[in-house]
């Protein structure tokens, strides 16, 4: 996953999105790994324009959609969906429109932080707000996941 | 960017707060939690120490690193 790479293209092209999950998680001090960059996304039609044009060099096509059939890349195609798994020549990249526990972009963007990363400024969803989602998605996964994270937050609480 | 939260690295009273609770986990905390559910609470040490953008590069060197050795076993074996 050359997430470096993934967020320079995101954030050069003036894209408006947070990212959530495992990279966000690493950027608070979790120590797990992750194969995928999950970013949510505003649906506004110019966002859509820009996340089609940053991610088009890097051939998107759906991870759960057979290799035979055709899939466009573009912002007619964004808007036509919500959460996109892609696989990229950078990795997977999670598009979400929405976020178990917290909402939409503008709710998301509301529970983030400014994070310098990568030599890019970039939206990152802060430790508290990332729990919500995990515990409110439910996977097992995510589950495994809240007591490093909670952990995390305990040991930087002010008091 | 005037007014927005943002993610710094820890202050050296912050770090030492966190490094004591880490260190000496109160009975019935959530750090308590964490550490019998084997999350290894010195590895957490070590990350808040580095700044946000020092442990995503770490994490992502590590990646890169088990990347390549993917990548040789398969050679090897093809």
């Amino acid at each position: 996953m050359s997430v470096v790479t993934a967020v320079h293209a995101l954030v050069d092209a003036g894209v408006d999105f947070a990212i959530i999950g495992g990279w966000a998680a690493i950027m608070h001090g979790a120590e797990s790994a992750t194969n995928n960059l999950d970013v949510c996304y505003s649906r506004h039609p110019e966002n859509l324009k820009r996340l089609a044009g940053a991610l088009a060099p890097f051939h998107p096509r759906l991870r759960d959609l057979s290799g035979n059939l055709p899939f466009v890349w573009d912002a007619a195609t964004l808007r036509n969906g919500t959460n996109f798994k892609l696989w990229t020549d950078l990795g997977g990249i999670d598009l979400l429109a929405e976020v178990s526990g917290l909402g939409g972009f503008e709710e998301v963007k509301a529970s983030s932080i400014l994070v310098h990363v990568f030599d890019r400024d970039v939206w990152t969803l802060d430790l508290p707000s990332l729990i919500k989602a995990k515990r409110a998605a439910g996977r097992e996964k995510d589950l495994r996941a809240l007591p490093e994270l909670e952990g995390l937050l305990e040991a930087r609480e002010s008091e | 960017m005037e007014g927005m939260r943002e993610l710094r690295p820890l202050t050296a009273a912050q770090l030492a707060r966190a490094e004591e609770r880490l260190r000496n986990p109160r009975a019935g905390s959530r750090i308590e939690a964490a550490q019998r559910f084997g999350v290894d609470l010195t590895l957490l040490m070590e990350q808040l120490r580095l700044s946000p953008d020092e442990r995503a590069r770490g994490m992502y060197e590590t990646a890169q690193a088990a990347e390549q050795a993917r990548g040789a076993a398969r050679s090897k074996r093809a």
